[in-house]
């Protein structure tokens, strides 16, 4: 504890912004994408009035909902509820888990995205197999696992990214993912960092979040989130497949060890910062 | 009640060994396909371990330069030094080296550098079109003009479209620059590859890389000097 605060507190300084914790707790996501917006003038953030105004009636809050329902019930040949899975806060505790994580969990001996954590839980604790299409689907807002997301992470809507880096998992996974974000490859030379490094650059008309800018990083990370231009609520990993698709790197595969390395890399990058969840993005 | 302590602080201590013994099973379990300790190895190394020996990637797929898509996840020298920044501006050594090593690799057309035919270097500087994989696979025979030269991706070039802004805006280049021979060189080379006069620039090597052909380049560069081509106008 004592460790974690002496890290906090130069953290807090260098980004210039230190939130009590459950500042935003009681704040809608278009509240909390405000007072950022307010903060830090972002054009990142500013870019899409027309989809802040969307956001209380965000399509992603029905698709929360109906993972409530599957969340809650019984499923799966084991006829388990998920109520049972630990998201690394114990069994069933779903508020605030999502902000921590990546976490190593000792049960697999794992560092764990929530997707990750999910396929564990419907795998082992409900016992439905692999290719169950309730565990393959991955994308769209009618798949279970959308449903499941994001109804898990809207539990940490307001709360700051506090992902843990207290195991030495942890630790390894969050260093090799800074240097996969640096890494240049491909026919290209792309890194993250091509597209990522600086406040306010465009790729054509879109502006692009900076990950050294934590307001920005803290929405462009906020996941699932609707994307207005799928209709459709979106993950993590869709986001981090679809960046390398553009990359012209190869295909990565969901909830492999690279994408949660990635993934622990960029959540630690936003750490402070409120959550907006669920968001509405492009 | 002094007894009861101790076994409670005896309990605690064992079931701590556990989970501790727990951790250390478990961690070794993880890694036990690629073999050593994530915890152990170096970032860099562990960065490496994680796209070629862990199924991450898709590294089997075809791609469309021919091989699968593992080759392109392994570096070259310039990729490896410039990665090494971890987004620092360039210091001087590296940028010696990268420089050095860049200029080698440019290649100039036979006949000289010659400016082709504008309209077609528009259509390359707008197309973001090829070399995607992993999913809807760009297929190149498909594309009249095959893969693009993505330069309004990053540069604001003629303004009747948007540009992007990660690159200098290159809005009426040739008008502002002339067209003597030194700048037609400095422009070829910076198109061929901009690391011979921009040492790890964000500019993909254009030419070095095979992305767009010579003739293509001399379309693009007609784009970028022809004064009847909206870039001047
Ligand atoms: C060639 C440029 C480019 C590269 C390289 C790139 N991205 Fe992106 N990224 C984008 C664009 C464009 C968007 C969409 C931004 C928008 O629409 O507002 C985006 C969006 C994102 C977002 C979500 C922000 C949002 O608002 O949608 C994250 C997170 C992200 N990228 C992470 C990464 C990571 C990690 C990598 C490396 C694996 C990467 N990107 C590489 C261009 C790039
Ligand atoms: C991924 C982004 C990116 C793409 C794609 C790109 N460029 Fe660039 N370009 C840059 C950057 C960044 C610079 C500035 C060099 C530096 O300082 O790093 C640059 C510089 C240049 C310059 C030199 C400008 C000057 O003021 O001397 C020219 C010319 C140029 N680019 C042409 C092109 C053309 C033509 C294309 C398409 C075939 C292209 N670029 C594609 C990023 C890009």
């Amino acid at each position: 504890m004592l460790y974690k605060a002496a890290f906090a507190v130069p953290l807090a300084l260098a980004i210039g912004a230190s939130y009590a914790a459950d500042r935003f707790a009681d704040q809608a996501p278009e509240e909390i994408l405000q007072t950022l917006i307010d903060e830090s003038g972002s054009a990142y953030l500013n870019q899409s009035p027309q989809n802040r105004q969307m956001m209380p009636d965000n399509p992603a809050y029905w698709v929360a909902e109906e993972g409530e329902e599957l969340f809650k019930t019984p499923r799966g040949p084991k006829n388990a509820s998920l109520e049972g899975c630990d998201f690394g806060k114990g069994p069933g505790v779903v508020e605030g888990a999502y902000v921590e994580m990546p976490r190593y969990f000792a049960d697999t001996g794992k560092v764990m995205d929530l997707e990750t954590r999910l396929v564990h839980c419907m795998t082992t604790l409900q016992g439905f197999a692999k290719d169950d299409p309730a565990v393959k689907k991955r994308h769209g807002s009618g798949s279970d696992m959308m449903k499941l997301q994001t109804y898990i992470a809207m539990q940490s809507n307001g709360l700051p990214w506090n992902p843990s880096l207290d195991h030495p998992m942890e630790k390894a996974m969050r260093d090799a993912g800074e240097v996969l974000f640096y890494r240049r490859a491909g026919p290209m030379d792309f890194s993250c960092n091509t597209c990522h490094g600086v406040t306010g650059q465009r790729i054509r008309a879109s502006v692009l979040p900076n990950i050294n800018e934590p307001h920005e990083w803290s929405k462009a990370i906020s996941w699932p989130a609707e994307r207005a231009g799928h209709q459709n609520v979106r993950s993590t990993q869709h986001r981090l497949r679809g960046c390398l698709w553009q990359m012209r790197h190869p295909g990565i595969n969901a909830g492999s060890d690279a994408s949660i390395a990635l993934l622990s890399y960029w959540t630690d990058a936003a750490r402070g910062q409120p959550a907006i969840l669920p968001d509405l993005k492009r | 009640m002094l007894k009861r302590t101790t076994i409670a602080a005896a309990g605690a201590i064992t079931a701590m060994a556990l989970l501790t013994a727990g951790c250390t099973t478990n961690a070794a379990e993880q890694t036990a396909k690629g073999g050593g300790d994530y915890a152990k190895m170096s970032p860099d190394a562990l960065a490496e371990h994680l796209i070629f020996e862990t199924k991450s990637f898709k590294l089997d797929m075809p791609v469309q330069e021919g091989g699968t898509a593992e080759a392109r996840l392994k570096q070259d020298e310039v990729q490896v030094l410039c990665s090494k920044l971890r987004g620092k501006p360039v210091d001087s050594e590296t940028a010696a080296k990268v420089t050095a090593m860049s200029r080698e690799t440019i290649k100039y057309p036979a006949g000289g550098i010659k400016l082709g035919d504008w309209k077609i270097g528009r259509q390359l500087a707008w197309s973001g079109f090829g070399y995607r994989v992993g999913h809807r696979n760009d297929d190149h025979s498909k594309a009249k003009n095959g893969p693009g030269g993505n330069c309004y991706n990053c540069h604001q070039l003629a303004t009747d479209r948007t540009g992007g802004t990660i690159g200098p805006p290159l809005t009426g280049y040739g008008k502002l620059r002339g067209s003597s021979d030194a700048i037609l060189k400095y422009t070829y080379d910076v198109i061929y590859n901009p690391h011979a006069y921009f040492a790890c620039t964000h500019m993909p090597r254009i030419g070095a890389k095979g992305l767009l052909t010579e003739e293509q380049i001399s379309h693009v560069m007609a784009y970028l000097f022809d004064p009847e081509s909206p870039v001047n106008k």
